[in-house]
């Protein structure tokens, strides 16, 4: 399993197909961020984007999670399939190479808002609040973005327009009556920007809901997983 | 290892590629799979690997270290030759060092430092070979091995099946160019109609078993033989050498 993602990211690294992400990512940061946080906002400016980049990173880590195992040709995966001796263990090394990147990516995005919360004066309970949101947040977008990899939906045209499509439906479900059955991206980007407390506060059900729901895509890829094509 | 009664269709709609097939891997044998290009030899042979699950019927006794070498190994990958071995063993479980005996086997040894993508097809095929023995597998699945092999790899892979066979591996290969019918043993199975017959061992489809077919005697000059060999494997026929010490 280990030397599996070990293989997976060494291809997406050396393929250079972790370039567009990282660069999208890059862009986030210094258009976005570095304006948005060179003011002179206090604690709750600061809270605020710890709220707002996963929920900005949400799409990204999704596509890295269809990108990253499709990297390997088909046949290859073919090969490491009948190597790692479970069906299973292909499809869970590229979750988890996916979502190794994707802390990277979101390690990366979330640096300057973390300095900022501390300069500010943002409390460690805060702190490990956003870290935590970003962490399953993480975890939500990479189980949903592979379920567009190659292996589930052979056609790029239809996998790609289904990502954009699930991407969508994620972030509208979450204004909705029905938000339970979506990640609940506006409730922590609202609990976020309504400052430390709020947010210290309402962490426990927004990643009790967040676990949850990567539960069910986890459920869902190991039923799929169980009968390759 | 043994296929019972196995059905396979690539949709649920789709038509059957292979229907009630049964078969027997004896542990130790080698096996020869031929049919026509589409006749589902590939999906057999991935359906033998567990790359693929029947529709219907049940495949039991399959050895727990598989080795698959495709038709085409995938050479777009951003490895060198030596560090894709080297990823494989370890997938396996295995040292770096385990892919080395192989490498010498089939002469890789000096391709080590080379990126995939800039092997000839005959390396690449090396490359896919090695990764299939990386593990002295116990379950060895061949797709046309012999395409794009140079003439000493060719001639020495027939003995490297024969020693890992005598080794108690089961081995099953598809062989348009048969290059293993003349190894002692082999059983041959014919995939034809999306079913799999048994047929005489070293012997050619008949023509009740092929019918469509017809067996000609074409002489030509020596100096013309491998290219006249090649141009008629390459068309879909079976060619047979008579004036060599082994078959082509």
């Amino acid at each position: 399993m280990k030397a599996l993602v070990v293989f997976g990211l060494r291809a997406y690294v050396r393929s250079l197909r972790v370039l567009p992400p990282l660069i999208v990512v890059l862009l986030i940061i210094c258009v976005v961020l570095l304006p948005g946080l060179s003011g002179s906002g206090g604690a709750d400016l600061a809270t605020g984007a710890l709220g707002d980049v996963p929920a900005m990173l949400f799409p990204i880590w999704a596509w890295v999670a269809r990108a990253l195992p499709d990297t390997q040709p088909d046949e290859q995966q073919a090969l490491s399939a009948t190597a790692a001796r479970h069906p299973l263990i292909p499809t869970a090394a590229g979750l988890v190479a996916s979502f190794v990147v994707n802390l990277g990516l979101g390690a990366l995005a979330m640096a300057l808002p973390l300095a900022k919360a501390v300069a500010t004066g943002v409390g460690p309970a805060a702190l490990a609040a956003g870290v935590l949101l970003l962490v399953l947040a993480a975890l939500g977008a990479t189980l949903l973005g592979a379920y567009t990899t190659r292996a589930r939906i052979p056609a790029p045209g239809v996998s790609l327009l289904t990502l954009l499509a699930a991407n969508v439906a994620v972030l509208l479900v979450s204004f909705s009556p029905v938000s339970w059955l979506s990640a609940p991206m506006t409730q922590w980007v609202r609990a976020a920007h309504d400052g430390p407390n709020a947010l210290t506060a309402e962490t426990p059900s927004l990643a009790l809901h967040l676990l949850l729901w990567s539960t069910a895509l986890a459920v869902g890829h190991t039923l799929l997983s169980r009968h390759p094509r | 290892m043994r296929l019972q009664d196995v059905a396979f269709r690539y949709r649920r709609t789709g038509p059957w590629i292979l229907r009630d097939v049964a078969l027997t891997l004896p542990s130790g044998g080698v096996t020869e799979v031929t049919g026509r290009n589409g006749a589902g030899k590939s999906t057999l042979l991935r359906l033998v690997a567990g790359l693929r699950v029947p529709r219907r019927g049940t495949v039991t006794g399959r050895p727990a270290r598989v080795g698959y070498a495709p038709e085409r190994f995938p050479a777009d990958q951003p490895f060198t030759v030596g560090a894709y071995l080297a990823h494989m063993a370890a997938v396996r479980g295995l040292p770096a060092s385990a892919a080395r005996p192989w490498t010498e086997r089939l002469a890789l040894d000096h391709l080590l430092d080379v990126r995939l993508p800039e092997l000839s097809k005959g390396s690449a095929q090396k490359v896919g070979l090695a990764q299939a023995l990386l593990a002295h597998p116990g379950l060895l699945v061949l797709d046309e091995p012999f395409a794009g092999l140079d003439a000493t790899t060719r001639d020495a892979l027939p003995a490297l099946v024969t020693d890992l066979a005598s080794e108690g591996s089961t081995i099953i290969v598809s062989d348009h160019q048969r290059h293993i019918e003349h190894l002692p043993a082999v059983q041959r199975v014919h995939v034809k109609n999306g079913t799999v017959t048994p047929l005489p061992s070293a012997a050619r489809p008949s023509a009740a078993e092929a019918d469509g077919w017809t067996v000609l005697e074409v002489t030509v000059r020596t100096t013309d033989a491998e290219a006249v060999t090649a141009e008629l494997r390459a068309a879909g026929h079976a060619v047979r050498r008579l004036d060599t010490r082994r078959d082509a």
